[in-house]
């Protein structure tokens, strides 16, 4: 590597947080501009692209202290990974906003649009220069969130709503998965490093074997490698975590073409380049080889069996998600270059086509591949990006995709062969049988453009050059991309995109590897397995071309099998748990007071108790000669026991609030005894007003209780007796407790000389323990409030 | 409606609960008291007033202010000072923590002083705490009086 600068820091930090600042303004400038302020989000995302391009080169971290107390900082690492996802989510990002300036015309709700994918790009910004787990899991989730937003734009519709939530469900838990796996990495790297090093990617990347070893030596590799595993999978929709990403086609079409194909869902993946370095290894390349091929192949048979343009567009995101984790997967440097560069590659081709899909969709309305086909007379210039997306889709020489295939082939070549044959040579077989049906759906997408216009389909009109402008620019990308090749053929290559995809690749092995002189490719001029593959691919896609109707048929019916659908577990699973908690909230919260009382109250008794037993607590041993109570004390209890009493008998609520009143000044009469005058005091005066609100509330009750039935009336004494019994066992099992340098001593020594009060209990409301009074006069103002709310303004409620 | 005896009682036991309420918030740093207790010996004096004399004598009469309430349901417009009352409560405890920030202290570190000489008094001992119990204060009377009010009222 050659030397770098360091990166600049307020470049970094702006890079982030502009996109959200500029979010938060969008309703402003929303009021001011109309529907141009498509070109304001589009400007703000060139901005962001002009930063990332100014770090450029550089290489290091930037940081700024965060959770001090526990050593999260909010920082930044600038390497050649990071900033390939930079490049993506602003400069896809300023496509497909001047995109939607023309697609969104006339749509309902465009501010939360336009905000939301602001806030998705900061967020994606976020997820790629974060330098710090917990900055990480946070903008990883910020993403989920935004994607949230957007599936749902159209949130009045059914199917909108539930392939929202299946998003968010899915990619959400995925993260809580990766969260676990990050603390345990935390945890284990706790004792190795300081605690501000311990959140640190940085310094994992730094020293990969250590971590590595110290993983293995606390057993905690295996584990932190699958739940990192889960959230890569669920966030890049492997196989059987796929199932959100065709819902998530509800989204407006530049939505589903900025998160669901170019960059969101490369997150995973990204996620897997960034700890690759720190955790290649054997059961890595097991596992996500695997993983990838698998999702490679099935995603690739069901973008088959697809009917719309978009579902299918989707499958084969998927699909070509398992190719890059696939590629990730291979431990082998090769396997960093496929992911590296495939990165590259699908992004250009696939935000193309799905912006092509809007434009088909917009101007033939309709997205049905069966209502659609000749449509080059109509879109010359659709079709011409069409064909130079979907055959870098398909792998077809010499176009983009191709060459990252080439390299697939070739890294599952070597795995299998390193690997000593056997079942390992089912990585290069399952490479090229996947590969055989993107193939035939690339083909198959690209023929609606081809052969004769089904009768049905009226004129279809141009789109307007803002639609149009953006899926051209990805096009000649990916041309130029698939002209590198040729030309790397006869030894010229485009050395800053050689460079810049050496870089990527650099970051994503770990120190001192190998790198062959640098990344380069080029048209291949000699017989390898790899081109053999290849040609194997081409032969098969295309001699069962013919026969596609009949595989879609065949997909179609496969998947109508309930159990071989991951979507009907899933189902299953979120309606299944619908109905359980209709009826838990039929019996836990159906509006009557007295059910929210003993579920809350037999659950406060029952976890405290089952707590007490769980660390099997002994109570004190009760001993006669240790108490010591006067006979005023002993009076007073006594008073209060039969005011007890004489509550739970009460002929009448009157009589009922007297009595109970009764014991409460027995209380503070005992507190007087007990020498606690704060106590006392405040008992008493609460227990006065107590009584005023209880008389004044009593109007409103029933005069009496009528006869409530036996079984009621025992479960209730079981409560009150549980309730009673947990109360008396933690105090007995509290005042036992006599640590030797109780924070009681530093209070009673420090309030003087410290609080400057000699009221004890007062200096520790008013300064010492003065945040938790902040919160109960917070909770005390919004129990007025709630009152307020609930009594005196509940007749508005419904009409406003 | 109320004897002659509680009337007159009254009179003389509010001006009183009120002062006793005052000199426990202001002392309780020192002798047993404090905002809180304050606060709810304060809004006893007001239930007082509202049992014996009704909902609308201390509106009316005491303080000369009528006017329309927010909403017909609450029927008192007074309601709306007890509303403010805890909301300038809470504005004052914030900002007593705050204040410590401007001297580069921690949220809501609290300090005290001598002040001295003083003519009477000598020397005056102010705790920075004050200022918090204060908003403490404010917050439960406002608060219970606005759950008093509002139950009273149904």
């Amino acid at each position: 590597m050659q030397p770098t600068t360091d990166p600049a820091a307020s470049a970094v930090l702006a890079v982030v947080f502009l996109p959200f600042v500029a979010a938060g303004l969008v309703p402003l400038v929303y009021r001011l501009v109309g529907e141009r302020t498509a070109y304001y989000a589009a400007a703000i995302a060139l901005a962001c692209f002009g930063l990332v391009a100014s770090q450029y080169g550089t290489h290091g971290a930037v940081s700024f202290p965060w959770i001090r107390s526990l050593g999260v900082s909010l920082s930044f690492y600038v390497d050649g990974l990071s900033l390939l996802v930079g490049f993506l989510a602003s400069g896809v990002g300023v496509l497909i906003l001047t995109y939607s300036g023309g697609y969104m015309h006339g749509e309902p709700s465009q501010p939360k649009y336009y905000a939301s994918l602001l806030a998705f790009m900061g967020s994606m910004l976020g997820v790629a220069f974060a330098a710090d787990l917990i900055a990480l899991f946070v903008f990883w989730e910020l993403t989920s969130l935004s994607s949230f937003m957007l599936i749902g734009h159209y949130q009045r519709q059914e199917s909108s709503q539930y392939a929202a939530r299946k998003s968010m469900l899915i990619t959400v838990a995925g993260g809580l998965f990766m969260l676990i796996g990050f603390l345990l990495l935390h945890s284990v790297l706790l004792d190795v490093t300081s605690g501000s090093n311990a959140f640190s990617i940085v310094y994992m990347l730094e020293n990969p074997e250590l971590v590595q070893e110290e993983l293995r030596s606390a057993g905690l590799f295996l584990p932190v490698l699958g739940l990192i595993g889960v959230g890569a999978a669920a966030k890049s929709a492997q196989v059987p975590l796929h199932i959100w990403l065709p819902n998530a086609m509800e989204a407006p079409t530049p939505v589903s073409a900025f998160l669901h194909s170019a960059t969101m869902v490369k997150a995973g993946v990204y996620l897997l380049g960034r700890f690759r370095p720190v955790l290649v290894s054997h059961e890595w390349e097991l596992l996500f080889a695997i993983l990838g091929l698998t999702t490679m192949t099935v995603a690739a048979v069901l973008a088959v069996g697809a009917t719309d343009i978009k579902e299918l567009l989707a499958y084969s995101t998927a699909s070509h998600l398992g190719l890059i984790v696939a590629g990730f997967g291979f431990a082998s440097e090769l396997g960093g270059e496929t992911g590296a560069f495939h990165i590259i590659n699908h992004a250009t081709f696939k935000a193309a086509l799905f912006l092509v899909a809007g434009i088909v969709a917009h101007e033939a309305g309709t997205r049905k591949i069966e209502n659609l086909g000749g449509l080059k007379e109509d879109l010359p210039i659709t079709a011409a990006i069409t064909a130079v997306a979907a055959l870098g889709m398909a792998g077809v020489p010499p176009f983009n995709g191709f060459y990252s295939k080439e390299l697939l082939f070739e890294a599952a070549w070597e795995a299998a062969v390193h690997a000593g044959g056997g079942l390992a040579y089912l990585y290069p077989a399952v490479a090229v049988f996947g590969s055989v049906f993107t193939f035939l759906y690339s083909i198959r997408f690209l023929m609606l453009f081809f052969g004769e216009k089904p009768t049905g389909l009226h004129k279809v009109h141009s789109p307007p050059k803002a639609m149009l402008a953006p899926p051209l620019l990805l096009g000649v990308i990916a041309g130029l991309v698939s002209l590198g090749g040729i030309l790397g053929t006869f030894g010229i290559h485009f050395a800053p995109f050689d460079h810049f995809v050496g870089e990527v690749w650099a970051s994503t092995l770990p120190p001192g590897s190998d790198l062959h002189g640098g990344f380069s490719y080029y048209f291949p001029d000699h017989i390898t397995p790899a081109v053999t593959m290849s040609a194997v691919t081409l032969v098969l896609g295309a001699a069962s071309y013919p026969f596609y109707g009949r595989l879609h048929e065949g997909v179609n019916r496969v998947t109508d099998v309930n159990v071989l659908r991951a979507n009907w577990y899933y189902n299953s699973a979120v309606f299944g748990l619908n109905g359980v908690s209709d009826t838990t909230a039929e019996r836990v919260q159906n509006g009557l007071l007295r059910t929210y009382a003993t579920w809350a109250l037999a659950s406060v008794a029952g976890l405290t108790l089952a707590g007490y037993a769980a660390t099997s607590v002994t109570l004190p041993a009760f001993e006669l000669s240790k108490v010591a109570v006067t006979v005023p004390i002993l009076l007073v209890l006594l008073v209060a026991i039969v005011g007890a009493v004489a509550v739970s008998i009460a002929p009448s609520h009157i009589s009922g609030v007297l009595t109970l009143s009764i014991l409460g000044f027995m209380v503070a009469v005992f507190y007087v005894l007990a020498d606690a005058p704060d106590l006392a005091l405040t008992q008493l005066v609460v227990e006065t007003l107590l009584l005023v609100i209880f008389l004044l509330v009593l109007d409103k009750l029933p005069a009496f209780y009528g006869n409530t039935d036996r079984a009621k009336m025992a479960r209730d004494g079981v409560l009150s007796a549980a309730v009673g019994a947990t109360v008396f066992v933690t105090v007995l099992v509290s005042t036992a407790a006599t640590p030797t340098d109780g924070i009681a001593s530093f209070f009673v020594e420090q309030a003087v000389p410290v609080g400057g009060g000699g009221n004890i209990v007062n200096v520790i409301l008013v300064d010492f323990r003065a945040f938790d009074t902040l919160g109960e006069i917070s909770v005390v103002a919004m129990a007025a409030l709630s009152v307020l709310t609930l009594v005196a303004m509940r007749e508005r409620g419904e009409t406003q | 409606m109320s004897t002659v005896i509680a009337r007159t009682v009254t009179r003389t036991v509010v001006p009183i609960i009120l002062v006793t309420a005052i000199a426990l918030l202001l002392q309780g740093h020192n002798l047993p008291g404090g905002g809180f207790i304050g606060g709810v010996l304060t809004v006893t004096a007001f239930a007082l007033i509202y049992v014996i004399y009704g909902l609308d004598y201390l509106e009316e009469e005491l303080l000369h202010q009528i006017r329309a309430p927010l909403l017909d349901s609450i029927r008192h417009g007074i309601v709306e000072n007890y509303q403010v009352a805890f909301g300038v409560g809470l504005a004052v405890a914030v900002v007593a923590g705050l204040v410590p920030l401007v001297f580069g202290e921690n949220f809501l570190y609290q300090s005290h002083w001598y002040i001295k000489p003083l003519p009477i008094y000598g020397k005056l001992h102010v705790a920075s705490a004050l200022a918090f119990d204060l908003g403490v204060y404010f917050v439960v009377v406002g608060a219970l009086l606005t759950i008093l009010a509002v139950v009273g009222t149904e």
